[in-house]
């Protein structure tokens, strides 16, 4: 595996060789191993290692990216030509403001040695722990447990000179009996305080009391999201309206609505990779710091975030959330934050008088941009609250709603949260209760 | 089998290698890949050139059988020194996977494939200059602005080579290669807060086929432009679809994505087994309903065919060795097959029907689908039309979900048209539709015939951890379905 300091040095090497006017080099390489179980047995067990250098030239303003995993020094040089070449023929962009300038590094820790070290034969003992609490109550479990490190190096011709070592351990649990299911899971930098047999425990004892399921008319009801739900709707909402692209579109729920209330009072959102709990990168990948952005606080609508094009673009400062060259999506937040309130999941049930506990959604997608409108459906965990209690667990549901405006609906959070996602993108998120939510079907 | 990697040792070497390796590591199968890939993506985006970019990807995969239990190991240098590394760490990866095993795994039968196969491609297009790629997507581009509320405009082209080396440890040897290539256009225009988006000749992705640049060409995207572009800008002022229960008629682009999520991936053994239930999900569809099980009506025959020529689903063998066939999944409604690896087949009593595919050098083969058709019919579309006489006709998916067994679905289209006195009336905006698989397709009553039938092919097929994206591909007319619930949530 390449340290973060022979990245950095590669990605020099190959600055150097790119004849452009400017150039850009990212090197990302990955050494990670997953262990996939299903019906109590180890089903899948893979290992890989990759690493990949991409190029952007600059010709003036026409800009050109090539990409390649062969790191022999002809392979490299062909793959800066190509770069250059695609500049070439590019037509110029005068909105292209110049590759960024170097910033000071913002220095942290985001590796673990436990990583490395948790091979094939510590994946499977996890795995058999998962399992476990599952195949005593007659259930079977299917799931994952991944490692990963990433090295992330960036150099470009102006002195932008970045490197560091990411690394993740991340395990799910789905158990399932004939009737119900139940989920958990667990996302960290490293595997010190990675308990296998709590989340293959939390998930049977889910799949239990998620048995023999029952029937809910469609209709707008209070509801109770676990982390894993609202993760799924903060995602989406930084997919689709938290990027200085859609934003200067008018494709996001942001655009003309900047300093307005659009969401509940209690809801605050921010992107911040560089707070001491956070994980991945603290630099985007044009090799610029990123910076820790609110974007919601007490409901009004601050700003999106930018990379370098799309911040001189929109008259934003450079927040430092660029993808990959060359980069169709625009900016994107990969650290979201929802943060916490200062009641109980308990306390958030005890609220509902007579709602829906949701444990997880499952193939969400989006009918309409603007208001974020999903559709998908729950999973593994349903459950009707009658008089703030969990009464009977129900059939999985579909709902079709407006991201948006269940967040103007939101009446309380918990202090806990959880991360849920990757390593290099995890969203930290607490349960949230929301006063009206729409469920448009059922499955059977 | 005698090219050359850069290191100076033939893919041969390298294969033989990693599959001796792994025998005297303990392996009692094992399976060697070594795939070289190049992709060139385009794209000009509102005015601007977005992505003038190449890709290359090349390296090993090693899959082994041990002490029962699979393991996979993978690496980007191509060296007979790093093939045998790489196939001991995937012994010892499955030596780790039997700590926590089931029964055995065991493989149907194969005769071991020997041989080669290529893809139909006329024109290389990667020896068309990107000169001549960006001036076609410029005029497109060009000519969607043409529309002044047509606020953003998208043209992309994007060309995939493939050639893939495989052996095993029963004597299989095989080499194959193939070019991809695709394209579309997609307007979206904005109003007071609203977008709305109409796309060609599909939308998330555009078209593509297993071709060359002729494809691309052919296409037509500049004279294709205008009419998508006044599409769009319609929109804008169409009124939403009415919430309701209609006869619809569903165009064979979002027939193939309905064929893909409600039968594609319901019928893949692997899911049908649970082996994929905690990602993807299961499925509402058991290994023993195979010819028993009604899937929907007389009209619905489906068929999985990986030998359909210029189909992403296509090929000489699949990633298991297992040469390319066609199989009936559904027979005039009834089930009659599942997609099949060489592990799951024997579970419904068969051998593989060769749907194994891997996303690259670095990721295992999976239960994928090929060319997952629905048969056409007998019916001309105007015929429908009128036969239908009040109703729904909607074109280009926008959105799609499906629950964790594939039963419960939900699509919107980008477009839709009311259906009066048998004729298409006034437009929709955003029409969806929601049903139950087995229900909806018992609804199935008209399908239209091979005039109106064409293979669309579709490369974001996501399955399995990590990830991996499958280009597959689906032959489908316009379909009708009777009382099918449409404007969820309005």
């Amino acid at each position: 595996m390449m340290t973060p300091e022979a990245a950095r040095e590669l990605a020099r090497k190959v600055v150097a060789l790119t004849h452009a006017d400017e150039a850009e080099v990212l090197v990302a390489a990955e050494s990670s191993a997953l262990t996939r179980f299903a019906n109590n047995r180890i089903n899948q067990n893979v290992a890989e290692d990759n690493a990949l250098v991409n190029v952007r030239a600059v010709m003036g303003t026409r800009i050109g990216v090539a990409s390649t995993n062969r790191l022999d020094d002809a392979s490299l040089a062909a793959c800066c030509e190509a770069a250059v070449a695609a500049a070439r023929i590019a037509p110029e962009d005068p909105s292209f403001p110049g590759l960024p300038l170097p910033e000071p590094v913002i220095e942290a820790v985001r590796a673990s040695a436990s990583v490395r070290e948790f091979d094939a034969e510590a994946r499977a003992r996890a795995v058999a722990a998962i399992i476990e609490p599952s195949r005593a109550r007659g259930l079977t479990a299917a799931g994952k447990v991944r490692v990963g490190t990433h090295v992330v190096a960036i150099a470009n011709s102006h002195g932008i000179d970045v490197g560091m070592e990411v690394t993740g351990v991340q395990a799910t649990v789905l158990s399932m009996g004939a009737t119900g299911s139940g989920w958990a899971s667990y996302l960290s930098q490293g595997t010190e305080e990675f308990d296998p047999a709590a989340i293959g425990e939390e998930a049977a004892d889910l799949a239990v009391r998620s048995a023999n399921p029952t029937d809910l008319d469609p209709g707008t009801y209070p509801v109770v999201l676990g982390p894993e739900a609202v993760a799924d709707i903060m995602d989406f909402l930084g997919f689709m309206g938290f990027s200085a692209k859609a934003y200067e579109e008018g494709r996001s729920f942001l655009s003309n609505e900047l300093e307005s209330q659009v969401m509940r009072e209690w809801v605050n959102i921010v992107d911040d990779a560089i707070s001491p709990h956070a994980m991945g990168l603290t630099f985007d990948y044009e090799g610029v710091p990123k910076m820790r952005v609110s974007l919601i606080e007490e409901g009004v609508a601050l700003r999106p975030v930018t990379d370098s094009y799309w911040a001189h673009k929109s008259g934003f400062i450079n927040s430092g959330h660029a993808l990959p060259a060359p980069n169709s999506f625009g900016p994107l937040p990969l650290n979201l934050e929802m943060m916490p309130g200062d009641e109980t999941l308990e306390q958030l049930i005890g609220r509902v008088k007579y709602g829906v506990y949701v444990t997880r959604f499952h193939y969400v997608n989006v009918e309409d941009p603007v208001p974020v409108t999903l559709t998908g459906m729950t999973r593994d965990g349903t459950f009707l609250i009658e008089d703030g209690k969990l009464t009977r667990p129900l059939k999985n549901l579909r709902f079709t709603q407006s991201a948006v405006e269940a967040l103007y609906e939101l009446e309380a959070l918990t202090t806990e949260r959880k991360f849920v996602g990757t390593e290099e993108g995890a969203t930290l998120v607490p349960g949230v209760m929301l006063s009206a939510f729409t469920f448009t079907g059922q499955t059977t | 089998m005698d090219e050359l990697t850069r290191w100076g040792d033939s893919l041969k070497e390298v294969i033989e290698a990693a599959l001796e390796a792994a025998r005297l590591a303990g392996a009692d199968y094992a399976d060697a890949r070594v795939v070289d890939s190049s992709r060139e993506e385009l794209e000009v985006a509102s005015g601007r050139v977005e992505a003038v970019e190449r890709s290359d990807s090349f390296g090993l995969g090693v899959r082994v059988l041990a002490q029962g239990a699979w393991g996979f190991s993978a690496s980007r240098e191509v060296t007979v020194a790093e093939a045998v590394r790489v196939a001991r760490r995937a012994v010892g990866i499955a030596k780790a996977s039997a700590l926590v095993s089931g029964e055995p795994v065991r493989l149907s039968a194969l005769e071991a494939a020997r041989g080669t196969w290529a893809g139909p491609c006329e024109i290389d297009p990667f020896t068309v200059p990107l000169e001549d790629k960006l001036a076609l997507l410029t005029a497109a581009e060009e000519a969607l602005r043409a529309e002044p509320k047509v606020t953003v405009t998208k043209a992309h082209c994007g060309f995939y080579r493939e050639r893939k080396w495989f052996g095993s440890s029963e004597g299989a040897f095989t080499e194959q290669s193939w070019f991809e290539s695709g394209a579309g256009i997609v307007a979206l225009a904005i109003e007071d807060g609203e977008v709305v988006t109409r796309s060609y000749p599909n939308s998330h992705g555009g078209g593509w086929k297993q071709a060359g640049y002729e494809y691309v060409r052919d296409l037509d995207l500049v004279g294709n432009a205008a009419r998508v572009a006044a599409q769009a800008a319609e929109l804008l002022t169409a009124p939403e679809c009415e919430s309701g229960t209609v006869d619809l008629i569903i165009d064979g682009s979002q027939m193939g994505l309905q064929v893909h999520e409600s039968i594609g991936h319901p019928t893949e053994l692997d899911r049908v087994l649970g082996e994929e239930a905690a990602f993807a999900g299961t499925s509402w569809v058991k290994a023993q309903d195979v010819g028993t099980l009604v899937y929907g009506s007389e009209h619905v025959t489906v068929t999985a065919d990986s030998t359909v020529d210029g189909s992403l689903g296509s090929f000489g063998w699949d990633d298991e060795g297992v040469p390319a066939q066609r199989d009936e999944i559904v027979s005039r409604g009834i089930l009659t097959g599942l997609l099949t690896s060489r592990e799951t087949a024997g579970t419904i009593g068969r051998t593989s029907n060769g749907c194994m595919r891997a996303d690259g050098w670095n990721r295992i083969p999976l239960v994928r689908m090929t060319t997952v058709s629905l048969e056409p019919g007998t019916w001309d579309f105007d015929d429908l039309v009128a036969d239908t006489g009040e109703g729904l006709y909607i074109e280009t998916n926008n959105s799609w979900s499906i629950d964790d067994k594939r039963l419960n679905f939900q699509f919107a289209c980008e477009v839709g048209w009311e259906i009066k006195g048998g004729k298409l009336g006034r437009m929709v905006k955003m029409p969806n539709y929601t049903g139950m698989t087995p229900e909806f397709w018992a609804s199935c009553d008209a399908v239209c015939s091979a005039d109106h039938w064409q293979v669309w092919g579709l490369n974001n097929c996501g399955k399995g951890e990590p990830m991996q994206v499958a280009h597959v591909a689906h032959g489908a007319a316009p379909t009708r379905f009777r009382g099918v619930s449409v404007g969820v949530g309005r």
